[in-house]
């Protein structure tokens, strides 16, 4: 067995908090080896210290039998590494052909002809097309991701490393990614997949490693081990059951959205004349690659911005004419998209967060005594991590923000719920107890819409799903309603 | 006709010099409203060190002074961290201070003779040159490449192994160079330095950066429309037309009125460099 990369002893402490501790990590040549763990696990910060972008306080790394000591990404990369970031890093801005030769332009002029060959062979070696004078903000995730690969192939990357690669691919676009990585592989090289997919680890990878809490847990062949015992490790104790999700469904229909179209942030028609139902007792997912209308859809039923046509209405009132603080009263709640932006303010205590949004709730109406009140409820639903309640929010991990916005969202009467990627910075079971509480609200007579680009977490909990594809929305066929492949189909627009 | 074409020539050059410097350094995601600072203190010093040291010596030392004040702003934001605007700001302030002052302490002569100038078509011809060597730099060379991937992500440019601060600090030098060309072009059209005579010049020409898109070719056809602009006010200010006298105030304004409609109109339209500002 030749290793290409040997990682011994790597620790690394951010303040009091110890990101890695002792942590071993070994792969082997022609491999494609499984990095999983929990968020705040220390997967990336791991694999950043692979590619120079962080220098542990202590270990040795030895890439290809040679001992490593990357100062800078820079170095790495001379070392035949190349990582793929989980916000990728293509800038979008610039052209393909800019963004596949940016930093390794092979001289101080761009031989624009000779790149463009280049360019092509290598797309071509991986079935791959791409027109090289478009601005890259116009391709699509799984075009980005493709791109990537071959910004590492003109690299000659022999150790790839990819940081979630499928987060944002629809099924189909992941299983076409694997089969590049695969055929990469059989070629020699070398790539490690940060992941938290476990079905990803078993269909497609030969060795797995385990990371919690910035410490090795056990690294297996991926033969050797059975995906619940995989998953224990992964969450350190026994992992919460995710039974088929039945829906308490009641005739009564709550939400009906009519012909809605929203206009997208560069002018363009984002949600194009969409119609939807949800009944009493719903938990409703849209699936759906990132940027086809789901954030626009959101924001229109909040209130955030104003519909172009349609019109959409809860138990009868008329919302889209209603401000969004009258429909907060006849029991919206959001989980928001980016808690940083839209969910918390920062510099405010926990206290003061917890009536954030919901101020006008008869709940509220004594202020402080019910903010002292609810805050410590709201923060307990979820286990959120803090210290003092009079701390700001900004002391908070993103994890644990997260849990509190949830539990806010969730604590008071929640009618109609909006949750925008729930699961954003939190673990498997803590995953599985914020959609129980969504459930448990919906059997009590509410509805919810969920949006994730993760179309497993959707089959897991959601009792219907729905998918946006450029802004159209789809129903799977009822016999297909919860088959992952059909699904996938309609996100890309296969059908 | 030709004078009016010379005029707009006159009008238009310093702004083409001034709008490259700031193209070099807002593209790579500095922010640089110390522009006119930087053109004030070239005039400044193009004035009293050709007064001293003849004409090159004059160009040489107001090139040299930008560039400082120019490493300056890149030290304080890149370096320290501190706000682009507040340290344009600085610079401004510096230097309409420092100039203000020499020249009324008068401790410097900033006066010039014509052997103590360099020829004015020399000035012209780069600014000419330069927006399409620059145009070429950005789309032909890796330096530009680069320079303009720092200003649109310096996070991701990082991961790809290039360092933004190292190519805003060569970007800041090309800023420095083109500040001290368009200062020492503004001192040799007149016979010496006054106080504040840039009048808002850098300012104007960061706006015809923004009306050009961060773009060296557009931003250089918005400065020859301010030159027009100027031009026209120059022509016909004083002059009845259809018999009304138009105030001469009114042909002042005519200048900011034209960016101020062509801002205005870009509204909406958004090319700004995504990492301006950004470490």
């Amino acid at each position: 067995m030749i290793l290409a990369v040997s990682m011994q002893g790597i620790s690394k402490q951010y303040g009091s908090v110890q990101a890695l501790g002792n942590v071993t990590f070994e792969v082997e040549k022609g491999t494609i080896h499984a990095l999983v763990g929990e968020n705040g696990a220390g997967k990336t910060t791991l694999m950043r210290a692979l590619y120079g972008a962080m220098q542990p306080d202590s270990g040795s790394i030895t890439v290809n039998g040679q001992a490593a000591h990357f100062h800078d990404s820079r170095a790495a990369i001379d070392a035949g590494i190349g990582m793929v970031s989980q916000h990728y890093g293509i800038i979008g801005e610039l052209t393909n052909l800019d963004n596949l030769v940016l930093g390794a332009e092979g001289g101080p002029v761009l031989m624009k002809g000779s790149m463009e060959q280049r360019a092509n062979e290598l797309a071509a070696s991986m079935g791959f097309e791409f027109d090289w004078a478009a601005e890259s903000s116009t391709l699509s995730p799984a075009g980005g991701q493709k791109l990537e690969i071959l910004k590492l192939l003109w690299r000659n990357s022999q150790i790839m490393i990819l940081d979630e690669p499928t987060a944002m691919l629809s099924p189909q676009d992941s299983d076409a990614l694997y089969e590049s990585l695969k055929q990469l592989a059989a070629n020699g090289a070398t790539v490690i997949v940060v992941t938290h997919r476990i079905a990803e680890v078993f269909e497609h990878c030969r060795r797995v490693t385990v990371l919690r809490g910035g410490v090795k847990v056990a690294d297996h062949d991926v033969a050797d081990v059975k995906p619940e015992q995989l998953a224990e490790e992964i969450v350190g104790g026994t992992v919460i059951e995710r039974p088929v999700p039945v829906s308490n469904e009641r005739s009564n229909i709550r939400l009906r959205i009519d012909a809605l179209s929203v206009r997208g942030s560069k002018g363009e028609t984002a949600v194009k004349g969409i119609d939807l139902q949800v009944k009493s007792g719903q938990l409703v997912g849209i699936a759906g690659v990132d940027g086809n209308g789901q954030r626009e859809l959101f924001h229109a039923l909040i209130g955030v911005s104003k519909p172009m046509s349609g019109s959409f209405s809860f138990d009868g009132n008329q919302w889209d004419t209603e401000p969004g603080s009258t429909r907060i009263l006849e029991g919206l709640r959001v989980i928001p998209e980016d808690r940083h932006d839209e969910g918390v303010i920062e510099e405010w205590s926990l206290y003061d967060n917890s009536a954030l949004g919901l101020q006008r709730l008869p709940v509220f109406r004594r202020l402080t005594s019910a903010m002292k009140s609810e805050a410590p409820v709201m923060a307990e639903m979820f286990k959120t991590k803090h210290g003092n309640l009079s701390d700001s929010m900004g002391s908070l991990s993103g994890g644990n923000q997260q849990r509190f916005v949830a539990g806010r969202a969730l604590r008071i009467d929640p009618q109609m719920i909006l949750a925008f990627q729930p699961a954003r910075g939190l673990d498997l079971n803590s995953t599985t107890k914020v959609y129980q509480e969504i459930r448990k609200a919906c059997d009590e007579g509410a509805c919810a819409i969920v949006v994730s680009f993760d179309l497993d977490e959707l089959l897991d909990f959601c009792d219907r799903i729905v998918v946006m594809c450029h802004g159209h929305l789809s129903e799977p066929k009822p016999e297909e309603a919860r088959d992952r492949a059909a699904i996938g189909r309609l996100m890309v627009g296969a059908e | 006709m030709v004078s009016f074409l010379l005029q707009i020539i006159t009008m238009s050059a310093p702004l083409i010099l001034m709008a490259m410097a700031g193209y070099m350094s807002e593209r790579s995601g500095v922010i640089n409203i110390g522009l006119e600072g930087k053109m004030l203190a070239g005039c400044f010093i193009c004035a009293a060190a050709g007064a001293h040291f003849g004409a090159v010596g004059g160009l040489a030392f107001a090139i040299l002074a930008c560039i400082a004040l120019s490493l300056l702003h890149w030290s304080l934001t890149q370096m320290y961290r501190i706000d682009h605007i507040i340290s344009g700001m600085a610079v401004n302030l510096l230097a309409s201070g420092f100039t203000g002052f020499m020249d009324s302490s008068g401790i410097w002569k900033t006066t010039l003779t014509d052997s103590q100038r360099l020829p004015l078509p020399m000035y012209y011809a780069i600014a000419v040159i330069s927006p399409f060597l620059l145009f070429a730099m950005a789309g032909r060379t890796q330096f530009g490449l680069r320079h303009k991937s720092v200003g649109s992500d310096p996070d991701k440019a990082r991961l790809l192994g290039i360092h933004p601060q190292r190519v805003r600090f060569s970007a800041l030098i090309m800023t420095g160079v083109f500040a001290g060309l368009a200062g020492s072009l503004l001192v040799t059209e007149t016979s010496g330095f006054t106080k504040e005579m840039t009048s808002g010049r850098g300012y104007i020409a960061l706006a015809a950066l923004i009306l050009g898109g961060w773009r060296p070719i557009p931003a250089t056809a918005a400065c020859l429309l301010f030159g027009v602009a100027k031009a026209v006010q120059i022509r016909f200010s004083g002059t009845p037309i259809f018999n009304f006298d138009i105030p001469s105030e009114i042909w002042n304004m005519l200048p900011y009125i034209v960016t101020l409609l062509a801002l205005a109109g870009l509204l909406g339209r958004n090319r700004t460099p995504a990492g301006l500002g950004k470490h």
